[in-house]
């Protein structure tokens, strides 16, 4: 009788629970990054607080976000975006101000502060290659990429204006510092938007999703793939004929925010400020290569001295670098999207 | 239809025929749920701004831009390349379905059949295996010699046409294979024994006979085929964007849910256009079929 008696005492149990523990729902990603990110950082979080917490996976947090706040069925209490999605979704006020007495204020550095979405992780826009195509001689620069007459090859780039229009930049000889200044004007953009079509004849796949361009660049289908490090690296560990380097990355972040009416907002914030703390973001490392915003994770060798070069942050890839504008995004970033469609349909 | 000169019993038989449309009204509510509703909710979304304010805007802005123009042009080729392939491979199949002993035809009805319960993404993700540049088919070309090259099958027009055929064939060719069936053989005989060639009888007795099938088969392959989104963005490598795309694209990178709706009462008005205009030529052969037939 004793499988009674279990099952019995799990039926107490899960009655039981809803009643004290505090629940929160948390959208994340999904795939190899949002298993990283339960491992490392709600998981204990959620353990430490004593919340039951409920994930959803969507590969498009920001259309998921505005679709829950505007039709007043908020489900999530914690959703993870991309920094520029992050900075729209606070100008469309689809976000809860952060709490910074629950999280600390201090964490996070000064460019990089937002009111709304809690940045905690960061990411390069790489260059990567199939190194049974290029052997010891690939592509070095973004002007070497566009390059198809010495580095012929099959291109793979992301489908979406965002680093797209940076890198072209760069390609066509703009210094990282004056990437935005130019794109902010007229001829700057049509400048990026022409660079694009001219590699488009060499374009393979234009890619939709991050485990896609992991696919592409794993199965030899393109051989210079424009993709994000957690993606390269991980292709590159699990012994797939691929490499990639952080000169010219594009640095972004990714920010966990609390929607507009979430139903558990209180607990929400007490969550973010649990699962960034330094040792979780620092953890996160362990599964994916995205490095921690907060300064105070690369302290006290929390992250071990060999994968610190695996990071967008390393800091012999500064100089070469841009980051992300998501004030610019924000503000320019359907103009823009608008021109990589059209010069895609032409 | 009997008619009923008795008052109770034409009463009754009222009563009987009010009872029989009342045990479609669940049906009614589900299809008024689950498809009239919406449609008159995108219709209202379609009206209205960022902001809710009733705006013409939104079809302004989609029906002035050029991208929504290419991606109607892409649907269109996209529909059209699938229902040529569907004839081209589906008329002859169900030709010879029709024409093969029936334990036979159930034997090989399966194999068409096999594919249609499998799930679309399954089937998309398939094809990518077989047609991409280290793929099957690549493979086996590059290996015998045919081709020095891998070919670009996949990330294309061509993969994305080849994923959609394989998908509507089995759709298509029910209709037209209950349509060839359905033909009486003697009629066959008859032509052939006054001395008709094997083209004349495919002619003058199988094509009019079946055209029906083929018609039917056509609206299904059409009305399906216009709004096909995963196969295009699986197997078109970000570079075949029909409709489907371009409404995805609205929402997710521009949450323009404004426009998206003006997108969709497009692609809603597309399928009415041709269901329309396929019903018409169907009934116009048919009146030509009599004629000739009388003739």
């Amino acid at each position: 009788m004793s499988w009674l008696r279990i099952s019995l005492t799990a039926f107490a149990i899960s009655a039981a629970l809803p009643v004290h523990a505090q629940t929160v729902t948390i959208t994340t990603a999904g795939g190899d990054y949002g298993n990283a990110m339960k491992e490392a950082m709600w998981g204990p979080a959620a353990k430490e607080l004593g919340y039951d917490v409920r994930e959803e996976t969507l590969s498009d947090g920001l259309a998921a976000l505005k679709m829950q706040v505007t039709s007043g069925a908020v489900t999530t209490d914690v959703i993870h975006l991309g920094s520029p999605e992050g900075a729209q979704a606070a100008a469309q006020s689809l976000l809860e101000p952060l709490d910074y007495k629950i999280i600390d204020p201090k964490s996070v550095p000064e460019g990089a502060k937002s009111d709304y979405c809690y940045p905690f992780d960061s990411y390069g826009t790489v260059m990567s290659w199939n190194t049974k195509t290029y052997g010891e001689n690939p592509p070095k620069t973004w002007a070497e990429f566009w390059d198809v007459a010495k580095f012929s090859g099959r291109r793979a780039l992301r489908a979406n204006a965002q680093d797209s229009i940076e890198i072209a930049l760069l390609s066509d000889g703009v210094a990282p510092a004056d990437v935005y200044s130019v794109l902010s004007t007229p001829e700057g953009l049509e400048r990026a938007i022409k660079r694009l079509e001219a590699i488009k004849p060499d374009v393979a796949v234009w890619w939709t999703s991050g485990a896609q361009s992991a696919q592409l660049l794993k199965d030899g289908e393109a051989d210079l793939v424009i993709t994000w490090n957690g993606r390269a690296q991980t292709v590159k560990a699990d012994g797939g004929a691929a490499d990639y380097t952080f000169k010219g990355s594009v640095i972004g972040t990714d920010c966990l925010g609390v929607p507009k009416g979430a139903p558990n907002k209180e607990a929400a914030m007490k969550l973010i400020a649990a699962m960034t703390q330094p040792a979780r973001v620092a953890k996160l490392t362990d599964f994916i290569a995205y490095g921690p915003v907060n300064p105070a994770a690369y302290e006290g060798g929390l992250i071990p001295e060999d994968r610190l070069k695996t990071l967008a942050t390393a800091p012999e890839n500064a100089g070469t670098s841009v980051f992300s504008n998501s004030e610019w995004w924000v503000k320019n970033g359907e103009a823009a999207q608008r021109a990589f469609d059209e010069m895609m349909a032409r | 239809m009997i008619v009923v000169r008795d008052p109770a019993l034409a009463a009754d038989a009222r009563r009987e025929r009010r009872f029989f449309l009342s045990l479609s009204l669940p049906a009614l509510f589900i299809v008024g749920l689950a498809a009239i509703l919406p449609i008159l909710w995108i219709i209202r979304q379609s009206f209205l701004t960022t902001g809710g304010e009733y705006t013409v805007g939104n079809y302004q802005k989609v029906l002035s831009s050029g991208l929504t123009w290419s991606a109607l042009v892409t649907t269109l080729e996209l529909s059209l390349g699938t229902l040529a392939g569907c004839i081209v491979l589906g008329t002859p199949l169900a030709l010879a379905l029709a024409s093969v002993r029936p334990r036979l035809a159930n034997v090989l009805m399966a194999f068409v059949m096999l594919p249609l319960w499998t799930s679309i993404l399954v089937r998309t993700y398939g094809w990518l295996v077989l047609l991409r540049r280290d793929g099957l088919i690549n493979a086996a070309l590059t290996g015998s010699g045919l081709t020095a090259e891998p070919l670009p099958l996949v990330y294309n027009f061509t993969g994305t046409l080849i994923g959609m055929v394989h998908y509507m064939l089995p759709l298509f060719l029910l209709p037209v294979y209950a349509a060839m069936r359905d033909i009486d053989p003697n009629l066959i005989r008859a032509a052939a024994s006054m001395g008709a060639t094997l083209r004349q009888v495919i002619r003058t007795v199988i094509m009019p006979l079946s055209a029906g099938g083929v018609f039917s088969g056509s609206i299904i392959v059409l009305i399906y085929a216009i709004g096909f989104f995963i196969t295009p963005a699986v197997l078109g490598g970000g570079k075949v964007n029909p409709l489907s795309t371009r409404i995805e694209r609205t929402l997710s990178t521009f949450q323009d849910w404004g426009s998206a709706s003006v997108l969709g009462i497009l692609l809603l008005v597309l399928m009415a256009l041709i269901g329309v205009m396929l019903l018409a030529a169907r009934r116009l052969v048919a009146q030509n079929t009599v004629e000739a037939s009388h003739a």
